[in-house]
């Protein structure tokens, strides 16, 4: 391709004797290329320009919400279910494992397995999907922050906790199990981490702000690790077991609650909101983000048990 | 790392360019359009945003943000409107001899108009010139998380980056550097706010379709219709009430980086008045560091060549080669599903959909540059790209670098655990302050395996 262009770029010059300079700028041109506009998306447009200016400058109208949760009910309720895979589970690979530690990064000499897509092939359950409360108008102290601390380990170049939700507040032990050194990177949108493990020792990480989806966790020193970080305001979280369990104790009865479910294998990257399109998704009204809504009473224990097609997770 | 989609594109917009020459030759081209922002398309397709909100999100940063020559800085922002008026527009110098256009004189040709490290020779540059947007700044005197200080970046301006084609601009005038600084922070808040806006538009519910007497209208099933709820601040003041809380939260980052610079302890930085010995035995303890639990040699390589762990990549070229591996990921899946034909009708209408979706990556895609791997610095050269002072190297040892695989070795918030007590990095600074002079000998060999994976 690139020889035709010279071809052609040649054939210019004989047939049109561009002078030098000219040809320079054909040649620039050709190799920066142009950009249609669409790729590069549409510039301001000034009379709406002007008028959301005015919008920003002006005094605000007050507004009366702060657009946090108003509580309404009295009392609590407790979440239950599972989520079950509806397919054939799928097989991990291993991981693209490298380096000098190649060996101590393998368990009996075979590289481990990726964890994007956990299914127990005897309950069909999908391990780590990650479901908590969006806004809580009222925290039951049960599921207030408190000062535990969670172990965070990794092993033979495996973190061994895939998913680690929390409430901000705890601590993240970052423990290293490994004769090797690690670095732990964590790039969320508001908790930005990276900081190395020596082999053998532990740090700890706490978490200012919660994050309002799962945030990716790291090595550098070891690219292919991959584990996922959740600091949420308040216990409301919880993230499947490897039966696809999980259960939310105590949250407030009485008032519509809307919850946030994730998988990590959702998505381009990163993990997104699982969507379900079956019919006991839709009497939750399951959103397009991911996102449902379900009002207990008091002492109600709701189960939900939920199954997730092959589809949904990429499949 | 080969990039099939990236490599037909090439070839395919230079020849776009060969057609736009044509254009031009046949048209002429007597007036230019004045340079305009533009929009960070590969969050615009990796957020799914979608399309129709490109034009509303265009306009509110218009809106905050004005345009690259009449640059406009809401209250909140703190930004000082004076120093950015003399950073944009078009170079120019009044009868004093003042100069203006500063940005466009100095900077745009590899920062780009919107400081998306995109100028027309930052192609041609290793490393790339900094993409301003998400305010991630490498060499800096605050801790990873932190925003810089204006001394920082003020610092950046004055020296450049050893290394790299950042050249130093000490011989400008100090007011035309500070104007500078505060341009470089004004491209980086709007470069966060368009992120936000994504977050804004992501959340909004759809709204309900009314008539002309204000009713809801109605399906037949009897639900209400609902249609796309546009991004207007001006129509929705409650969208402007969270653009507005957003803008806070990111200001604030600015606004407390002078409480976040890494002061060490007085007592534990090492004299100036050492005796070489003691600097020799500070070196030995740093070697051991290095090869032992500060585990430098990792990444940096056992010869310190930076001839370690060379795969990872820094978060600006992560997000791109994210975005081209996905985009390979999505070709095959619909070469494989045209391939295995008959298909229902949902089916074929999901391909078609898939079909547009993907050239909408694909035309993103040929705006991009490939990506490249973070290489770890060959610590034998003495070239330091955020400076040579000793508290430069002690910054990089203590905090790492943001936006890179250097991990820190102090603690990552005040009162936190360090990996390292603030004497074993001081030893660190020694040894890597040494280590151009060290005899070759001396150094560890590269085992084979670093060897194959240079290659």
């Amino acid at each position: 391709m690139n020889t035709h262009i010279i071809l052609t770029c040649s054939g210019l010059l004989v047939r049109c004797r561009l002078s030098a300079a000219f040809l320079s700028v054909v040649c620039f041109l050709m190799v920066t290329g142009c950009q249609r506009a669409e790729e590069l998306g549409p510039v301001a447009e000034p009379a709406s320009v002007a008028e959301i200016r005015q919008a920003f400058s002006s005094g605000a109208d007050a507004l009366a919400s702060d657009g946090a949760a108003i509580a309404t009910g009295t009392g609590w309720a407790t979440l239950r279910g599972q989520f079950v895979y509806d397919g054939t589970p799928p097989q991990m690979k291993p991981y693209d494992v490298r380096g000098e530690d190649r060996a101590k990064c393998s368990r009996a000499g075979k590289a481990p397995l990726q964890e994007t897509l956990l299914v127990d092939p005897e309950t069909m359950g999908i391990a780590n999907v990650v479901i908590f409360i969006r806004d809580a108008a009222r925290v039951h102290e049960s599921a207030q922050p408190n000062d535990e601390s969670i172990v965070f380990d990794q092993k033979e170049c495996v973190f061994l906790t895939h998913v680690a939700a929390m409430t901000v507040g705890q601590t993240l032990e970052i423990k290293n199990s490994d004769p090797m050194g690690h670095n732990t990177k964590i790039e969320g949108r508001k908790n930005v981490f990276n900081q190395s493990v020596p082999a053998n020792e532990t740090l700890v990480f706490s978490p200012q702000k919660e994050e309002p989806v799962p945030v990716s966790v790291a090595c550098s020193i070891h690219p292919w690790m991959a584990a996922y970080f959740l600091p949420r305001a308040n216990g409301y979280h919880a993230v499947t077991g490897a039966d696809g369990s999980f259960e939310i104790a105590n949250v407030p009865a009485g008032e519509v609650l809307e919850f946030q479910v994730w998988h990590e294998s959702v998505g381009a990257r990163d993990g997104g909101p699982l969507v379900l399109e079956t019919p006991e998704a839709k009497s939750l009204k399951w959103s397009r983000k991911g996102r449902f809504k379900i009002r207990l009473e008091e002492n109600e224990e709701k189960v939900l048990n939920l199954t997730v097609p092959a589809s949904a997770l990429g499949g | 790392m080969n990039y099939p989609t990236l490599n037909k594109l090439e070839a395919f917009t230079k020849l776009q360019g060969l057609c736009v020459l044509a254009v031009v030759l046949a048209a002429g081209c007597d007036t230019a359009e004045p340079p305009a922002f533009r929009l960070n398309m590969v969050e615009a397709v990796v957020r799914e945003t979608p399309p129709e909100y490109s034009q509303e999100i265009s306009d509110v940063l218009g809106a905050m943000f004005g345009t690259p020559d009449q640059p406009y800085a809401l209250a909140e922002t703190g930004l000082d409107q004076a120093k950015l008026d003399m950073a944009a527009g078009p170079a120019w110098s009044d009868k004093k001899g003042t100069n203006f256009g500063l940005y466009r004189k100095h900077c745009v040709h590899c920062h780009g108009v919107t400081g998306d490290g995109r100028g027309p020779t930052a192609r041609f540059l290793n490393p790339y010139p900094r993409d301003y947007r998400p305010a991630v700044y490498k060499f800096k005197s605050t801790l990873n998380a932190a925003r810089p200080t204006d001394a920082d970046l003020h610092r950046v301006l004055m020296n450049g980056v050893p290394g790299t084609a950042m050249p130093s601009f000490s011989l400008l005038p100090g007011s035309e550097v500070e104007a500078l600084v505060e341009y470089v922070k004004y491209l980086s808040i709007r470069g966060q706010m368009e992120s936000a806006l994504h977050m804004v538009v992501y959340e909004l519910e759809e709204e309900e379709v009314v008539d002309e007497n204000g009713e809801p209208r109605r399906d037949e099933a009897g639900e209400p219709l609902l249609q796309r709820t546009p991004l207007n601040p001006a129509t929705y003041p409650e969208q402007r009430e969270e653009i507005l809380s957003y803008l806070e939260e990111l200001m604030e980052g600015w606004n407390t980086a002078n409480e976040q610079i890494i002061v060490p302890a007085e007592d534990q930085i090492p004299g100036d008045d050492r005796l070489p010995e003691e600097v020799l035995a500070s070196a030995e303890a740093g070697r051991k560091l290095f090869y032992g639990k500060a585990d430098c040699k990792k990444c940096h390589g056992p010869t310190a060549l930076g001839d370690g762990q060379q795969t990872d990549y820094d978060n600006w070229n992560k997000v791109h080669h994210e975005f081209l591996v996905e985009i390979g990921r999505k070709s095959e899946s619909i070469v494989k599903r045209v391939g295995d034909g008959e298909l229902d009708k949902a089916a074929e209408q999901q391909l078609i959909n898939d079909r547009v979706e993907l050239a909408r990556w694909q035309g993103v895609a040929a705006t991009l540059y490939k990506p490249r791997n973070a290489i770890p610095r060959n610590l034998r050269q003495g070239i330091y790209r955020g400076g040579r002072r000793r508290i430069d190297i002690f910054h990089r040892v203590f905090t790492g670098i943001a936006g890179t695989p250097m991990p820190g070795s102090g603690p990552a918030s005040p009162g936190a655990k360090g990996t390292l007590t603030e004497a074993q990095m001081w030893n660190l600074v020694d040894y890597v302050l040494s280590l151009p002079y060290e005899p070759p000998s001396q150094p560890l060999k590269a085992l084979p395996v670093n060897v194959d994976e240079v290659l």
